[in-house]
């Protein structure tokens, strides 16, 4: 059997703590060296990807201890799915990183900087493809700390503060999550996912109060790490003051991670059956719908850009869970789908925001008039993510709302087409405004180009480029949602 | 069984439970930092006792075998468990605290609603 799922793990691990010591020593390593180990592990997730796909799933048991004594991953595709879009985004981001941290954080710090951020991509990584609670609960405090840690490495008060209340808003959600698994443990005697799965619809009807309790905690639990809406507060602050790269990891990548384990709770291991007993989905969608709009609306009221950007993620997420609980194929395949290409659109703008910030320093909003005259380039592709955020067709953002529509008939849900209709006109509010600013303004400048070092110049095009493509081609991704959907829905 | 004998029986449980919503309250209400922190503590702590509660079967012994002497165990997982579970908590409460302090250099309070008043009145 391969041990290619544990290397993906623990190659990370050892070189993100060999990571300063190389920063001491020889500070021009450090960057090719997690560059290299990044692209190293995309390209052996794609292998295990084709390999699943060609073989089937299998679980990976570490030691050769089979569970339930030992730890077992499960290599599925939607762990392998979430590892490559958490690796190739990260890669966009770090290339980025390279030109932009100078600016923002200490140069003796910056090794620190990238081990934090391994260690995050460590921690997302075997979330993936944790198949048991302890797992999950561990790599979940690893994530969190290290979250935080990339938010108060800027030596501002307010991320410091935006960082505290992150990390104890966290530290909430990870308590009830571990209330929850242990009220689950209690009536199964099992923490591997595999064997819950089997002996929770005997312990449903025995102790069906545990249950549903131990649901409740843990979709509250995730929720507060995922931002879904009324739970969502410390998001806009954590988001909004960090560095550039950061907040495009947080926003793409962290906070869908959560929404990945509830998927694989909900569907694998609670099962269609145990979900049908309370109204879980009705909860979820509901939460998801005032997520949606009350994103939007606070992002229209924003004047900085970052923290617009923010609110718009709250909104996303909603989309994300919207799919998660309409309990259809098509719903499921859009909120997957969308998990991929908002990981991707709000990257890119927050990167692009990056780029605006690092060569001009403004903002707020409203200064950004005429900024399409001077950096045209990071304005345009800022362009391509808004579009694709609108849910333009063309734009891979219109690819996963379509699904979603789809998803929504499916559970003959008609209403949720119209929210998805109304929210795409909410989304053109407020990010067309700033591209008319950029474009139509009064012309009081010269025509420049951009001067951004070449780094962030490849990390911007590369995200618009894989925007587009996924936009017009999107036929592979959607095939491997479908898979992941035919997947879970067949375990439950 | 009546309801008093439920809750004498499940006397632990209900204990921790009440000490969660001790520290929850604490975390979620107080404005003090440390406070917060100390009710953060007191939270996991609570989930700790009950994790430990769940393996534990009454007139049985730990799980420490001595020759000779034939036991009945206790369930040893979750006390292990929440080994794992107080290291974690542990570099969770010293991150909170740096931070902390680090809030204290800049505001030269504790209290995150004066670090409001201070930040509104800034800006």
């Amino acid at each position: 059997m391969t041990h290619l799922p544990i290397l993906i793990i623990t190659t990370s691990l050892l070189v993100a703590f060999v990571l300063p010591l190389l920063g001491r020593h020889f500070p021009r390593a450090v960057e090719p060296l997690i560059i290299g180990i990044i692209s190293a592990n995309i390209v052996q997730v794609s292998g295990l990807l084709l390999y699943v796909n060609a073989n089937g799933t299998f679980r990976y048991a570490l030691g050769g201890w089979s569970p339930p004594w030992g730890i077992a991953l499960s290599i599925d595709a939607l762990g392998l799915f979430m590892i490559l879009i958490i690796q190739s985004v990260s890669l966009g981001i770090l290339i980025f990183a390279r030109d932009d941290l100078i600016h923002e954080i200490e140069n003796s710090l910056k090794p620190w900087y990238y081990t934090l951020f391994l260690l995050l991509l460590t921690a997302m990584t075997g979330l993936s493809v944790a198949n048991d609670f302890f797992n999950v609960f561990v790599f979940m405090e690893i994530s969190t700390i290290t979250a935080c840690a990339i938010i108060a490495i800027k030596p501002h008060p307010d991320c410091i503060e935006a960082s505290l209340k992150y990390l104890i808003l966290s530290t909430l959600g990870s308590g009830l999550v571990l209330f929850g698994l242990a009220l689950v443990y209690m009536v199964t005697g099992y923490l591997s996912f595999d064997f819950i799965a089997e002996s929770l619809p005997n312990a449903m009807n025995l102790y069906p109060l545990n249950i549903i309790v131990s649901l409740a905690l843990l979709v509250v639990g995730m929720g507060i790490k995922a931002a879904l809406f009324p739970l969502h507060v410390w998001l806009p602050d954590a988001h909004s003051s960090a560095v550039s790269p950061s907040s495009a990891i947080l926003s793409g990548v962290v906070v869908k991670i959560y929404a990945v384990i509830l998927i694989r709770l909900l569907y694998t291991v609670y099962g269609l059956d145990i979900l049908a007993h309370i109204p879980i989905s009705q909860i979820l969608l509901t939460m998801a719908t005032l997520a949606i709009f009350m994103g939007s609306l606070f992002a229209m009221g924003q004047t900085d850009i970052k923290r617009m950007l923010a609110y718009s993620s709250v909104a996303q997420i909603g989309y994300i869970f919207l799919g998660i609980a309409l309990l259809s194929p098509s719903g499921i395949t859009g909120g997957i789908l969308h998990i991929a290409n908002h990981a991707i659109m709000k990257s890119l703008l927050f990167l692009a925001a990056g780029a605006i910030i690092y060569q001009t320093g403004i903002r707020k909003i409203k200064d950004l008039v005429g900024i399409g005259y001077q950096m045209p380039l990071t304005m345009g592709i800022f362009g391509v993510g808004a579009l694709a955020m609108v849910g333009i067709p063309g734009f891979n953002g219109f690819v996963s709302k379509f699904h979603l529509a789809v998803g929504a008939l499916e559970a003959q849900q008609p209403v949720f087409v119209i929210v998805i209709l109304i929210s795409s006109l909410m989304n053109a509010v407020y990010y067309f405004p700033i591209l008319i600013r950029a474009f139509f303004g009064p012309v009081n400048h010269q025509m420049k180009f951009d001067q951004l070092p070449l780094g962030m110049v490849i990390s911007l095009i590369g995200f618009a480029v894989a925007t587009i493509y996924l936009g017009l081609l999107p036929g592979g991704l959607i095939n491997l949602a479908e898979a992941i959907s035919q997947f879970l829905l067949s375990r439950s | 069984m009546t309801f008093l004998e439920v809750v004498f029986d499940n006397y632990f449980y209900l204990g921790s439970i009440t000490i969660f919503l001790i520290g929850f309250h604490t975390l979620l209400t107080h404005s003090n930092l440390i406070k917060k922190v100390i009710g953060m503590n007191i939270m996991e702590t609570a989930i700790f006792l009950f994790i430990v509660s769940i393996g534990y079967i009454r007139d049985r012994h730990p799980p420490i075998v001595v020759e000779g002497e034939p036991h009945m165990m206790i369930n040893p997982l979750p006390s292990a468990l929440v080994l794992t579970g107080i290291v974690v908590g542990v570099s969770l409460t010293a991150f909170a605290l740096s931070l902390i302090v680090k809030l204290y250099k800049y505001y030269g309070t504790v209290d995150i609603d004066e670090i409001m008043e201070i930040r509104s009145r800034e800006s």
